[in-house]
């Protein structure tokens, strides 16, 4: 048989690709639920170390029935975990200028978690900012992730411990509508925590600026939603 | 039974991938930080080489020449994918598959795959080729490990995750962690592996 011809050639390729394809479909189908309850497993602990429970390797450690167990324990109002694929269709929906109510957690302990997302350089990043539940505003933590961006680099908002630190203490900006919080170079000058900054990532300009947009869009959505916020807001255009 | 055993030892001593082939290097300084993601890398490309070396091996006599690297890298592609697949279903890899993030995808730019293929698969029958593609990957997973064991001791002065220099007031050494150490250190493999092995001094 002729293995060079041209109609030997397109047949060939075809079926190979066709089975490659059912093969993986077949795989991906069967292997689904438990990649799925994994992914549900690590946002939750996502959302547990922003509001500081405890650290991302403790989560790791205990296993993720321990940790779904602790998240139900400690969560008010039965809140649903919201995967990472529901953040992304709010967020088109959140760009589209659509008034969503944006999925926040609380939990016992005072904290609040509102959930960002946002695309980076290479591919979505998203996180959680942890804020303090008496004010509303005043940051005590934050865990972010990304799907792709350049280890190192990008990677960095995940992998950094000191980047997550920066955000403690932050205070977002209510005031400012459409920019309540900036990631630009140099940050806050002499650890002013007041003014809404933290230092950007040096060498990756795309991953810093993707993550301030998800962080104005999501936390712009969340500062609305506030009631408190919005009179504190009046009172000084009243004087 | 002689050229058999050739097959297995030679991609792991004399012929081995990473130190006298120079192959696959990236992926060597990326995930060599830690020994856990080391192993599993390894793992990773032992199982991606052997398969895809022993499937390319059964089809090379009906593979359109025009078309076979097309051909190799739908079925590296594949093994790749099915790879990272099985690794994000399980909870012991879950975390794992997770920090080494894009590598386990970038398995299929890995030289050594492809070029076991296209030297080896194509040209020799099914359990020879498996034999080589799961040796070479055993090669590369070696050299893998004796960086990430050196890095993972002096960065961060454990191994495997448990203390073992820490205990003795051991600070990690960050330059250890970064990039450029993995390279010192895989220079000085090779300097090691050459000064051992005449055959491969260049006179």
């Amino acid at each position: 048989m002729n293995t060079n011809s041209n109609v030997y050639t397109v047949i060939y390729t075809t079926i190979v690709v066709i089975l490659v394809a059912a093969l993986l479909a077949f795989v991906a189908s069967k292997l689904g639920p438990s990649q799925e309850a994994n992914e549900k497993a690590e946002t939750v602990s996502q959302v547990l170390t922003a509001a500081q429970f405890g650290d991302k390797e403790h989560w790791q450690q205990i296993g993720n029935a321990a940790t779904l167990a602790f998240f139900a324990e400690n969560v008010l109002d039965n809140a649903p975990v919201v995967s990472v694929a529901e953040l992304k269709a709010l967020n088109y929906r959140l760009k589209a200028g659509e008034d969503v109510a944006i999925p926040v957690y609380e939990f016992n302990s005072g904290v609040r978690v509102i959930p960002v997302y946002g695309a980076g350089l290479w591919g979505p990043v998203w996180g959680y900012i942890a804020v303090d539940m008496a004010d509303g505003l005043r940051i005590v933590g934050a865990y972010f992730d990304h799907e792709g961006e350049t280890p190192g680099l990008g990677g960095k908002i995940k992998d950094d411990p000191a980047f997550r630190a920066e955000f403690v203490g932050e205070k977002i900006d209510a005031l400012t509508e459409g920019n309540p919080f900036d990631i630009v170079k140099g940050g806050s000058p002499a650890g002013d925590l007041e003014d809404s900054k933290v230092d950007a990532i040096s060498g990756a300009t795309m991953t810093s600026k993707g993550l301030e947009a998800a962080l104005d869009v999501w936390l712009g959505a969340y500062v609305k939603s506030l009631p408190a916020a919005a009179e504190e807001e009046e009172e000084p255009s009243d004087e | 039974m002689s050229k058999l055993k050739e097959t297995i030892l030679n991609p792991i001593l004399k012929g081995n991938p990473i130190t006298v082939l120079v192959l696959g290097i990236c992926s060597s300084l990326a995930v060599t930080v830690e020994l856990k993601g080391a192993l599993v890398m390894s793992l990773s490309v032992i199982v991606v080489t052997g398969i895809s070396s022993l499937i390319c091996s059964l089809l090379r006599n009906t593979i359109p020449n025009r078309v076979r690297i097309i051909v190799q890298l739908v079925v590296v592609a594949m093994m790749v994918i099915l790879v990272d697949q099985v690794l994000k279903a399980f909870e012991a890899t879950y975390a794992i598959d997770k920090q080494l993030s894009v590598y386990i995808g970038l398995i299929i730019t890995n030289c050594i795959v492809m070029g076991r293929i296209e030297a080896f698969a194509l040209g020799n029958k099914p359990i020879p080729s498996l034999l080589d593609g799961l040796a070479n990957g055993v090669g590369y997973g070696l050299i893998l490990l004796i960086v990430a064991f050196f890095r993972e001791l002096l960065g961060s002065g454990t191994l495997f995750g448990i203390p073992v220099l820490t205990q003795f007031g051991y600070t990690g050494n960050g330059l250890v962690i970064l990039p450029p150490m993995a390279l010192i250190i895989l220079g000085c493999v090779i300097w090691v592996h050459r000064s051992i092995d005449k055959d491969l001094q260049e006179k």
